[in-house]
C-alpha cells in the first residue's frame, strides 16, 4: 500500500512542474501532506502510541491543512500575483524532473545494499532534486519557500523508511517543517510581495566591479 | 472474433451517449442516442465532390484511414478470448497500423493545397508523435510484468492480486483514455465543436472530404473511441467467464463515453501551446508506471 501512495507523491512531483498558478501550487503541497500522513500511519503503526499521534497529528494538520491554509492568507494579504512565473518554461520542466526521477532510480541501483528500501529513496531523492530544482527556476519568493517545503517532504520520507529502527528521525524531519514555517512567517512579517523590494534576485544581474 | 463484434456494436452509439451526456449536463435534452449513426448513414447515401486541385491521394486515403481502423480492431482480444489476427508483439502492430492510416489522412489534408489543412496536419502529426511514447512504455511495462508479448496474453494474464497492481491497472486507465482524446483530437486538448479553422486540429483536416469520405472519416472516430475502450475494459477483465465479460465489456463503453462527455462538459480546452507538455506528461506517467513494474519485479540491477 505504501507503494501506491509514493508513486501517487512521484505523479504529484509531475503534476509540480507543468503547474501554471501558484494556487494549484498550495493544493499539491496539501495532497502531499495526506499522502505523507497515509504513509506515516502504515509505516510508523508499531512505534509508541504518543510519538504516533504526534506525527500523525503534525503530518495531517499542520503539512495538509494549516501551512496551505497560511500560504494562500499570505498570497491574498501580500497581493502576490497567481502566476508562478518560471525562468525556463514547463514543457523543459517536466523534462527535467522526469530525468531527475531516472536518474536517481539509476542511482539507487548503483547502491548495492540490500538494507535501503529501493522505492523511498527513489522517491524520497527525486523530490529533495525537485524541490532544489522549483527553488532555482522560479521567481518569486514564495514559490522558493514553497520548494523548500517540498525538499522537506522529501526529508521526512527518507526519514520514515527507517522510522521503525529509529523514531528520532522522524522528529529531526518534523523540526525542518518548524524552520519552513519561520520562513513563512518571515514573509508575512515583513510583507514581502512577488520579489523582496531591495534584494530583488534579479538586481544582482547588475553587479559589476 | 467476439470481441470484433462487441467493439463494431458498441461504436454505433458511443458518440450518441457521448452527445447526451453534454446535453444533459448543460441542461437540454438533447438528440436521440442514435442521431449521430443517423447521420452517417445519410452522409454514406450521398455522393463525394472532389478538388480539381487534389490527386488520388486524396480519394483513397479515408478508405485507408478506415481499413486501417478496422485492422487495428482485429487484433484486440476480449479477455481471454483472442481477437481475429493474434500473433507475439502485436501491440506494436496495432500501433503502426493506425500510425499508417493516420499518415494517410495527414498527406491526404496535404493534399488539398489548403493552407488551413497543412497547419491542422501538421498539429495532429505532432501530438500523435508526443502520444506514441506512452503507449508503447505502457504496453512495454505490461509486457514486462507478465511475460509475455502479445495483447491476448497480457490481459488474460494481468491479475489483480496485490495493490501495485491495482495502482497500474488505475494509471493505465488514465494514460489509456488521455491517449484515446489525443488520437481523435477531442475535448482538452481540441475542442471538436469549434468553428474557427486557426484553432482546430483534426476537423480543419477533414474540411475538404464530403459524402461518403466524410461519413467513413466520422464513423471512424466511433470506431477509435470503441477500441480504445475496449482496452480499457481489457485491463479489469483477466480471466472471466463469456456470461460476466460482455455485460462488463458493455459497461465499461457506456462508463467511458459518460465519463468523457463529462469531461468535454466540464473543461475548458488547453491552450494550444501548452499541448506538447500536457502529453509528454502521459510519457512521464508511463515511465513511472515501467519503473514501479521495474521495482516490484526486481530486474534492474
Amino acid at each position: 500500500m505504501t507503494n501506491v501512495l509514493l508513486i501517487i507523491f512521484a505523479i504529484t512531483l509531475l503534476y509540480l512542474g507543468i503547474a501554471h498558478r501558484l494556487l494549484t501550487y498550495i493544493k499539491i503541497l496539501a495532497l502531499q501532506g495526506v499522502l505523507l500522513f497515509g504513509i506515516a500511519f502504515i509505516e510508523l503503526i508499531e512505534i509508541n502510541a504518543a510519538n504516533l499521534t504526534f506525527v500523525l497529528l503534525e503530518t495531517i494538520v499542520i503539512k495538509a491543512i494549516a501551512i496551505p491554509l497560511f500560504l494562500n492568507y499570505v498570497m491574498k494579504r501580500n497581493r502576490i500575483t497567481r502566476d508562478t512565473e518560471p525562468f525556463l518554461p514547463n514543457f523543459v520542466s517536466l523534462i527535467i524532473i522526469t530525468l531527475i526521477i531516472i536518474a536517481t532510480f539509476i542511482l539507487s541501483n548503483a547502491i548495492d545494499d540490500s538494507r535501503i528500501s529501493k522505492i523511498y529513496f527513489v522517491v524520497a531523492l527525486s523530490t529533495l532534486f525537485t524541490g532544489l530544482y522549483i527553488i532555482v527556476t522560479r521567481h518569486k519568493i514564495i514559490t522558493h519557500v514553497m520548494g523548500y517545503l517540498v525538499i522537506e517532504n522529501g526529508v521526512f520520507i527518507l526519514s520514515l523508511a527507517l522510522g521503525n529502527e529509529m523514531p528520532v528521525l522522524v522528529n529531526l524531519g518534523i523540526l525542518l517543517d518548524v524552520f519552513a514555517s519561520v520562513f513563512l512567517l518571515g514573509i508575512f512579517v515583513n510583507r514581502v510581495g512577488d520579489v523582496l523590494k531591495d534584494v530583488d534576485v534579479d538586481q544582482l544581474k547588475s553587479l559589476k566591479d | 472474433m467476439i470481441s470484433f463484434i462487441l467493439i463494431i456494436l458498441a461504436s454505433l452509439i458511443f458518440s450518441g451517449i457521448i452527445i447526451r451526456t453534454k446535453s444533459i449536463a448543460s441542461g437540454r435534452k438533447g438528440p436521440g442516442i442514435f442521431q449521430p449513426l443517423k447521420d452517417i448513414i445519410r452522409l454514406f447515401k450521398k455522393g463525394s465532390v472532389y478538388s480539381k486541385t487534389t490527386s488520388f491521394i486524396f480519394q483513397i486515403a479515408p478508405s485507408i484511414y478506415f481499413a486501417s481502423i478496422i485492422m487495428a480492431i482485429m487484433v484486440i482480444p476480449l479477455g481471454e478470448y483472442k481477437g481475429i489476427v493474434s500473433f507475439e508483439g502485436d501491440f506494436v502492430f496495432f500501433a503502426y497500423i493506425l500510425g499508417v492510416g493516420k499518415f494517410f489522412s495527414i498527406i491526404s489534408a496535404l493534399d488539398t493545397g489548403s493552407s488551413f489543412e497543412g497547419m491542422g496536419a501538421s498539429r495532429e502529426a505532432l501530438f500523435s508523435m508526443f502520444a506514441e511514447p506512452a503507449f508503447f512504455i505502457l504496453m512495454g511495462s505490461f509486457a514486462l510484468l507478465t511475460g509475455h508479448t502479445s495483447f491476448q496474453e497480457i490481459f488474460a494474464s494481468l491479475h489483480f492480486g496485490s495493490y501495485i497492481s491495482y495502482i497500474l491497472g488505475v494509471l493505465a486507465t488514465v494514460v489509456l483514455v488521455m491517449i484515446t482524446m489525443v488520437e481523435n483530437s477531442r475535448m482538452p486538448f481540441d475542442d471538436p465543436k469549434t468553428h474557427l479553422e486557426l484553432t482546430m486540429v483534426h476537423e480543419v483536416m477533414i474540411l475538404d472530404n464530403s459524402g461518403f469520405d466524410l461519413g467513413l472519416i466520422l464513423h471512424g472516430t466511433n470506431l477509435k473511441f470503441a477500441m480504445y475502450g475496449a482496452l480499457i475494459a481489457n485491463l479489469f477483465m483477466g480471466s472471466f467467464p463469456l456470461y460476466i465479460t460482455i455485460p462488463l465489456f458493455f459497461g465499461m463503453q457506456m462508463l467511458f463515453a459518460i465519463a468523457v462527455g463529462l469531461l468535454e462538459s466540464f473543461t475548458a480546452r488547453f491552450r494550444m501551446n501548452h499541448n506538447a507538455q500536457y502529453i509528454l506528461t502521459l510519457s512521464s506517467v508511463s515511465l513511472l508506471i515501467f519503473l514501479g513494474v521495474l521495482l516490484i519485479l526486481g530486474q534492474f540491477s
